[in-house]
């Protein structure tokens, strides 16, 4: 799209109204709504399909996902749509008449590939293979599932022994796909944490102890203003990221990732705290918001990206 | 010493990066080794050292860029601003003795000053021709200014100020002091406030250096005595100086010495490079550890660049900046903090047999560390910060 009228803010809340459209439907009926609304060609061209948006629309238009907690592998669609742009699998995926799931850890070499969420759905599954990647039939291969952190949305291992591969990914265009999925990743973990935020400053506001509301407690108003300060840097950490410096070089997002998911877990698990015993309940809905972003730091292990950070630092210093 | 001023200033619509390569290329071929804080040969500059590489870097375009030409600057953007403050940020070079005057006084004098004022005083501060102070706080008045007690009274068209100030930055060399008083009592809060330009050489003016956790003197009691300043003095009307104090203070919060997140990572440089230059200190950067902390650092200080270039977009974009500033004063003084205490706890291992780049990194960090204390108390204490988040951002409720 060329119209420079366009606005990413405005996107995200076109967004929102999708996923809230497709809030309490069933997989494939969200897959539908989102489909229809075009939200997995977003960063996909115009003459492959897609909206021809920058990562700058992707931004908000995943954090809204996360802050909303769509519970649907929309950041999978869109990367793996971006990546087969111009195919007829890239196609179907941005049509939604076909889904994809991705797994960040294991190969096709080793025989295994963990780390995947949204399997049992999906059409698909992206693995690393060699240096690049393989898009399998997922029927093809055997799934395994693991409910341990998430029961509701499990964890996926899949045995890899005979998986049928329907498209490759070339080095080149997987080290993009990564790129592109620490952005989306991080916006997602940054709205999930911007949703928990604003859950505890709404419940804060209104929950009175001792004749006033727990909001004017100075403990309470510190840690609320120590979430938001973080929400921010993170937004700002991943904007930084896909903007070129005055050179015209590209930046690593690795440290605007990190940063996203740490924050994002010290934002909601104090938000579970905020809400007192209420935060612990499987009612209050704060807990799927950790699950999604503890998956997305288990499956890109964070920690070791941050210490991968450390070690490149010391190497180029 | 003797600085390459005779260089042309490139036009920022040439190219997005014609600014930032000017600064880079200036700044690198001109500032001595003696004056980087990652040199071994590094010497404490003086004070005349230190206001001849500034005045230097105002001559060659790197000071002054967002004033208007008229008062002698170089009536650029903040965008340009940004530029040379992230090649400032890249070098270890001395702190600013100029800031008060250049980050404070300047732009309040250019918000309420007499057309006499800003001829007088803006082109000066730029030149590196007076020095001025801060004088805001009192011993019962620091966060809380509504309490400040240095009073102003007007008589036969002078004005007699009586008071004490106290934690004055650059006190002691300041010619002129930027001096906070009111001309009512304390029970009128933020009415009757008002601002002067009072020269430190005025009869009844006292200093009275304080010792710091640093072992430097840079900070002062400041005693007014029946001091007499003509009302040429005074900057803006009672009120008027201070509301327009306020709003300077929140754009100033956020754009003030914007070089910091770039000088953080030159001081993490600094610490690495000092450990690799010694076989023995080497071996602990091989530890999972110390490469996790480093990362995570490297970590907030990519999130600090992001607000400081957010809030520039912003500004830029003719977005007012409210309360915003204070994100980016906790963030950076929370995050430099904690860098120099972990820095102390690598430097606190160093043996004096260690390399010269090792010692010389000893002596930097656990000054460093000492002086960081003060990070998250001047400009406005984190609690402060913390609570202008908290009611002015997220609008919190403190009653029902």
């Amino acid at each position: 799209m060329s119209d420079d009228s366009l606005r990413p803010e405005d996107f995200a809340e076109a967004a929102g109204a999708a996923i809230t459209d497709a809030e309490g439907k069933s997989f494939a009926e969200k897959t539908a709504v989102l489909a229809e609304n075009g939200l997995f060609g977003v960063i996909v061209a115009e003459e492959q399909g897609g909206l021809g948006l920058d990562l700058s629309f992707g931004i908000p238009i995943v954090a809204v996902a996360g802050k909303l907690q769509l519970r649907y592998p929309l950041v999978e669609q869109m990367l793996v749509a971006s990546a087969l742009a111009g195919e007829d699998i890239g196609a179907a995926i941005v049509g939604g008449e076909k889904t994809a799931a991705i797994a960040w850890q294991g190969s096709l070499e080793e025989g295994y590939a963990t780390h995947a969420t949204f399997v049992a759905d999906a059409d698909y599954v992206l693995v690393a293979s060699g240096e690049g990647a393989a898009l399998l039939d997922r029927a093809s291969g055997e799934v395994q599932e693991d409910p341990s952190l998430d029961p509701d949305y499990p964890q996926y291992t899949l045995k890899l022994e005979g998986a049928a591969t329907v498209a490759t990914l070339s080095a080149e265009a997987f080290a993009k796909l990564k790129f592109k999925a620490k952005v989306l990743y991080g916006a997602f973990a940054a709205g999930a944490g911007e949703g928990a935020m604003d859950r505890a400053a709404s419940h804060m506001a209104g929950r009175v102890q001792f004749g006033r509301p727990l909001s004017a407690k100075q403990a309470v108003r510190h840690t609320m203003a120590r979430m938001k300060l973080l929400t921010e840097t993170s937004y700002a950490g991943l904007q930084r990221a896909i903007a070129q410096d005055e050179f015209g070089a590209a930046r690593d997002v690795d440290t605007a990732f990190a940063g996203a998911i740490g924050n994002s877990c010290f934002i909601i698990e104090k938000a579970i705290h905020l809400h007192g015993g209420m935060g612990f309940t499987w009612e209050l809905p704060l807990h799927c918001s950790l699950r999604d972003v503890r998956k997305i730091d288990a499956a890109f292990n964070t920690g070791g990206v941050v210490k991968s950070i450390g070690k490149a630092f010391i190497a180029a210093a | 010493m003797t600085y390459n001023i005779e260089v042309a200033h490139p036009d920022p619509a040439t190219s997005r990066s014609a600014y930032r390569a000017h600064a880079r290329e200036w700044l690198r071929a001109n500032l001595p080794s003696s004056m980087r804080a990652d040199s071994v040969d590094y010497k404490t500059p003086s004070l005349n050292e230190c206001r001849d590489w500034e005045e230097a870097m105002y001559r060659a375009g790197l000071a002054g860029m967002t004033w208007p030409k008229e008062y002698g600057g170089y009536g650029l953007t903040l965008r340009e601003h940004l530029a040379v403050n992230k090649e400032i940020g890249a070098l270890m070079m001395p702190e600013s003795v100029g800031s008060v005057g250049k980050e404070l006084a300047g732009p309040i004098i250019m918000a309420v000053g007499t057309e006499e004022q800003k001829q007088e005083f803006l082109p000066k501060i730029l030149a590196m021709k007076n020095y001025w102070c801060q004088g805001f706080s009192e011993p019962e008045a620091g966060s809380d200014l509504v309490r400040l007690r240095t009073r102003a009274v007007e008589e036969n068209g002078n004005w007699r100020i009586n008071g004490q100030k106290i934690w004055t930055s650059g006190a002691m060399k300041a010619d002129y002091c930027l001096l906070l008083t009111r001309t009512g009592t304390v029970a009128d809060k933020h009415k009757g406030l008002l601002m002067f330009a009072v020269p430190m050489n005025t009869h009844g003016i006292r200093v009275v250096p304080i010792k710091s956790i640093d072992g430097k003197e840079s900070f002062a009691e400041v005693f007014f005595d029946d001091v007499v300043v003509p009302d040429s003095a005074r900057l803006g009307k009672p009120d008027e100086g201070w509301s327009a104090a306020i709003r300077v203070l929140s754009i100033e919060r956020a754009t003030n010495r914007m070089y910091r997140p770039w000088r953080f990572e030159a001081e993490l440089k600094m610490l690495v490079a000092a450990f690799k230059s010694d076989p023995e200190l080497a071996k602990l950067l091989e530890d999972g550890y110390y490469q996790r902390r480093i990362g995570q650092i490297a970590t907030e200080i990519d999130g600090l660049k992001g607000l400081i270039e957010q809030a520039v977009d912003q500004m830029a974009g003719g977005a007012p900046i409210g309360a915003r500033g204070s994100l980016n004063k906790l963030f950076w003084s929370e995050t430099h903090q904690a860098f120099a205490t972990f820095a102390y706890e690598m430097v606190s291992q160093i043996k004096p047999t260690a390399s010269a780049e090792a010692l010389r990194a000893k002596k930097h960090f656990t000054t460093a560390y000492l002086f960081a204390r003060a990070e998250s108390i001047y400009a406005g204490v984190s609690e402060v910060q913390l609570d202008i988040i908290a009611q002015r951002i997220l609008n919190l409720p403190k009653d029902l």
